[in-house]
């Protein structure tokens, strides 16, 4: 556990001093402090526009750190072979994988933690610009806390997508796996089409086939609930509960997998 | 070791499937709210946002207008709106104005009543218009409007003037000046519409456009069944004094052989003396007839 | 108790996507290497060091065959701690420090606070890093990152070394010093086994060593078996030869090559056959003094070059 904590802190050393990290934290901060301004283009609209563009800017650059660094966790090691130096030391191979991925959850939270807080804090100063009387129109506060549910969604389904980023980068080239994990999130995303997909197609097989991959292909719309915080709609909390025990079972899934396949490899 | 992970392994995925199979039961993805939300409206200035991807953009306004027509005719809100339908179709055919599929699907879809539609033969013109505007020679776009007016409107005049001007365009099909003059003839009787969809189920080039055209043949079918059962059930009423109370009285009567179904396979319904299709039928609802000419 | 075990250790590789066919890396290696000794382990380049390494590192699993570090079998985590590996051409982390570097793997170990960093800051004193200690790692040369490597191999003050390819990419000055590194590791009672195609390295460091070419072992045992000796044949040197004399010394078979050293002063090579008093005899007669005379032995350039050409060409296995 100690190792794996070391491990992790590495990785967002790395992370922290990785110049491509920097631009795309500081262009999503950017992006939330302007929103304000494109909020201003749609009249009435304001507040929701802010919301949702911040809570997608949040969700968007979330999932480039994820895809990103994630496909670059375990080929870089290899491929530089600064993992011959690593694995000689008393380190196990499951310690490393988990370490990797325990340092990219970190990054990964400490940056969507920063553009949360820079999201919040246009919402608070759209609160101040706005008599008593709009604001009762609308929908929920500016500054809803309820928000942080879907960012906290929003949060796990990255966590999922990074699993998946880590699991493609034990074996395959860092284009392959980008490749893979941004198909698998697009197909994801498309999860309730494929329920439908069932009865509009002609075969039996293929009703089979869309069946079967509802099932195993990773539900990514489940995790949206944007929609649902914006237009101060209840999410309920067995619903949440579920959700996150999907992810968090596909990530240990997907982790288990990597621990696999990485266990056996031969490091030419 | 091997063997405790494969455990896992497959434990873990049983975990994943059953965990999703819990989320469908429990009704699957939350319900989107009613209203979506179209954040540009006016075609002009998508225009002018578009830069040089307009015929990208049209594409993908195209995806959404199906998408929005597909979803709420699915969906299984109460009050379903198809407000974004008619938006959506005019910002496609703005940025691409030979998007020709676009004001076809409006024809049809816009027109259509609820819950199948949001029942605005206006807008479906005025896009068809606009088509026109940009393609003056396309006889489909005309024919289309006549259609309109003849079915949905019922406006025999307007639907003979149209089919009228679409026979003059250049490629218009022979039969156009005939059905423009049965039309002004004698519009709204079923024989001529059978005529009008049996052209169009023939010569159409979209899938879903020759489909809807056969589906309202059959309807049309339907509704020559329904006025013979009709007859035969007044007839039984006449003789028997009373109204038959099933299917089996009329057969044992010797009006039917069987029971009577619809074009889809359907049986069709008895009910306090009246025929009718059964609610659960595709072919509802069934398209309403003027009072006849004669 | 040997520090390191192999018993016909076996690696083959599958190569070719298409239709792979197996290559053989290392063919049945058996050896072992004592505790204390300073170990060569040589071979042309493609031999199968870097492979008998990397199993011995678990880095790859071998295909059959067993080893064992410290009488324990290779990949246990507890032997780890005892053991420092150095790797060829060695590549960490860009973005860290040196220090921070040693610090990471000091971590791994188990090393925490004021004793990880005394620890850390002794050791880059003794591989001769100073305050490049706190440039990161993309601003090193190669030979300061070959010192950082050495630093990471013994942060630990492990029982047995691995090094592959130690002196590569150093000056003369850092071969010396990690020359007397070396010793001194042996001095202190650790193991070191060390691959290499330096010869005279292995020469003067190892106690006993091990051929290997074409994947298989082609030679194992002291130094002093193995080159058995012999003498080949005489080095003299002399001044004040002239031409004519030297014609005639090899016309008469009596040179069989002389080397120019500058200003009529000679090395020849004498054949066994030519008795060295008399061709000197002959030479001082000419005019020439003698300068020295040398027995010529085999050296391990010799052994080596011949060994290895008796390798197999083929690592192919046989078809059935």
């Amino acid at each position: 556990m100690r190792t794996i904590a070391h491990v992790a802190v590495n990785v967002f050393k790395e992370s922290v001093r990785d110049k491509v990290l920097y631009s795309l934290v500081a262009f999503a901060t950017l992006l939330i402090a302007v929103s304000y301004l494109i909020g201003q283009l749609t009249a009435g609209q304001d507040v929701k526009i802010i919301k949702d563009l911040g809570l997608a800017a949040i969700a968007t650059f979330g999932l480039l750190i994820a895809v990103f660094i994630g496909i670059g966790l375990v080929w870089k090691e290899v491929e530089r072979r600064s993992i011959y130096g690593l694995l000689s030391k008393p380190i196990r191979r499951h310690e490393f994988i988990l370490g990797k991925y325990a340092g990219l959850a970190l990054t990964l939270f400490v940056n969507m933690a920063m553009m949360t807080v820079a999201f919040y804090v246009v919402l608070a100063y759209m609160n101040t610009q706005f008599p008593a009387e709009a604001r009762s129109v609308w929908p929920a506060s500016a500054t809803d806390p309820r928000m942080l549910l879907a960012i906290a969604l929003i949060f796990l389904e990255l966590l999922l997508v990074t699993a998946i980023a880590l699991f493609f980068s034990t074996f395959s080239s860092p284009f392959l796996s980008a490749a893979l994990t941004f198909g698998l999130w697009v197909v994801g995303h498309f999860n309730a089409d494929l329920r439908n997909f069932e009865s509009v197609v002609e075969t039996r097989t293929a009703a089979h086939l869309a069946r079967a991959l509802y099932y195993v292909l990773p539900n990514f719309a489940a995790f949206d609930v944007k929609a649902q915080v914006v237009h101060a709609l209840p999410v309920p909390s067995a619903y949440v509960a579920t959700t996150a025990a999907y992810g968090i079972a596909y990530i240990a899934l997907l982790l288990t997998g990597a621990v696999v396949i990485f266990a056996r490899r031969d490091f030419k | 070791m091997k063997w405790r992970m494969a455990l896992l392994c497959v434990f873990l995925f049983g975990a994943v499937v059953g965990l999703q199979a819990l989320h469908e039961q429990r009704g699957g993805p939350l319900v989107r709210p009613v209203s979506n939300l179209l954040y540009v409206r006016s075609p002009e200035v998508m225009s002018r946002m578009a830069l040089s991807y307009d015929a990208l953009l049209a594409d993908l306004y195209w995806i959404r207008a199906v998408q929005h027509y597909g979803g709420t005719r699915l969906s299984v809100e109460p009050d379903r709106q198809y407000d974004l339908l008619y938006p959506l179709l005019d910002l496609t055919t703005s940025l691409d104005p030979r998007f020709n599929v676009a004001y076809l699907f409006g024809s049809i879809f816009l027109s259509e009543m609820p819950p199948g539609g949001p029942g605005r033969p206006d807008l479906a013109i005025a896009l068809l218009e606009k088509g026109l505007r940009a393609q003056p020679a396309r006889w489909e776009f005309a024919q289309a409007i006549g259609f309109v007016q003849y079915w949905w409107r019922q406006d025999y005049q307007q639907a003979a003037l149209w089919f009228r001007r679409a026979s003059e365009l250049p490629q218009a099909p022979d039969w156009m000046a005939p059905l423009a003059a049965t039309t002004l003839a004698q519009g709204g009787n079923r024989q001529s519409s059978r005529l009008l969809w049996l052209h169009i189920a023939r010569t159409a080039e979209v899938d879903w456009y020759r489909n809807e055209a056969r589906r309202r043949l059959q309807q049309l079918d339907a509704m020559d069944q329904l006025d013979l059962l009709q007859r035969a059930v007044d007839a039984f009423r006449g003789r028997q004094g009373m109204a038959p109370s099933s299917w089996a009285d009329l057969r044992e009567a010797g009006y039917l052989r069987g029971t009577p179904a619809d074009p889809t396979g359907t049986p069709y319904r008895l009910q306090s003396g009246a025929v009718m299709l059964d609610p659960r039928s595709r072919l509802n609802p069934l398209p309403v007839e003027p009072p006849r000419l004669r | 108790m040997d520090a390191i075990r192999t018993e016909a250790l076996t690696k083959h590789y599958r190569v070719g996507f298409w239709r792979p066919r197996p290559y053989v890396a290392l063919d049945s290696l058996t050896l072992d290497v004592g505790q204390g000794e300073i170990f060569g382990f040589l071979g042309p380049n493609g031999a199968g060091k870097t492979t008998t390494l990397k199993l011995l590192m678990q880095l790859v699993y071998p295909t059959s065959g067993r080893a064992e570090i410290l009488g324990k079998p290779v990949g246990d985590v507890a032997v780890r701690r005892r053991i420092g590996f150095l790797p060829e051409n060695p590549y960490f982390y860009d973005y860290l420090t040196a220090e921070e570097l040693l610090q990471y793997f000091a971590g791994l170990f188990g090393y925490g606070g004021a004793d990880r960093r005394t620890r850390v800051g002794t050791l880059l004193d003794d591989v001769g890093i100073g305050a490049e200690r706190r440039l990161q790692l993309r601003k090193f040369s190669k030979g300061m990152l070959q010192r950082v490597g050495i630093a990471q191999a013994i942060l630990n003050d492990p029982e047995v070394v691995f090094f592959d390819e130690p002196m590569s990419g150093l000056d003369p000055l850092g071969r010396r010093e990690i020359r007397e590194l070396i010793l001194r590791l042996r001095d202190r009672g650790c193991t070191v086994f060390f691959s290499s195609h330096v010869l005279s390295d292995a020469e003067t460091l190892c106690s006993r060593v091990a051929i290997l070419a074409g994947g298989r072992l082609a030679a194992l045992g002291q130094l002093s078996d193995l080159l058995a000796f012999q003498v080949r044949g005489w080095e003299l040197v002399a001044t004040g030869v002239t031409a004519p004399a030297l014609d005639q010394a090899k016309a008469l078979g009596h040179v069989v090559q002389a080397t120019p050293l500058g200003d009529r002063r000679y090395a020849l090579e004498l054949p066994l056959t030519a008795p060295p008093d008399r061709v000197l005899a002959e030479l001082a007669a000419r005019g020439a003094t003698l300068v020295s005379l040398n027995p010529l032995r085999e050296t391990l350039e010799d052994y080596f070059v011949r060994q290895v050409a008796a390798a197999p060409r083929d690592r192919g296995l046989e078809p059935r």
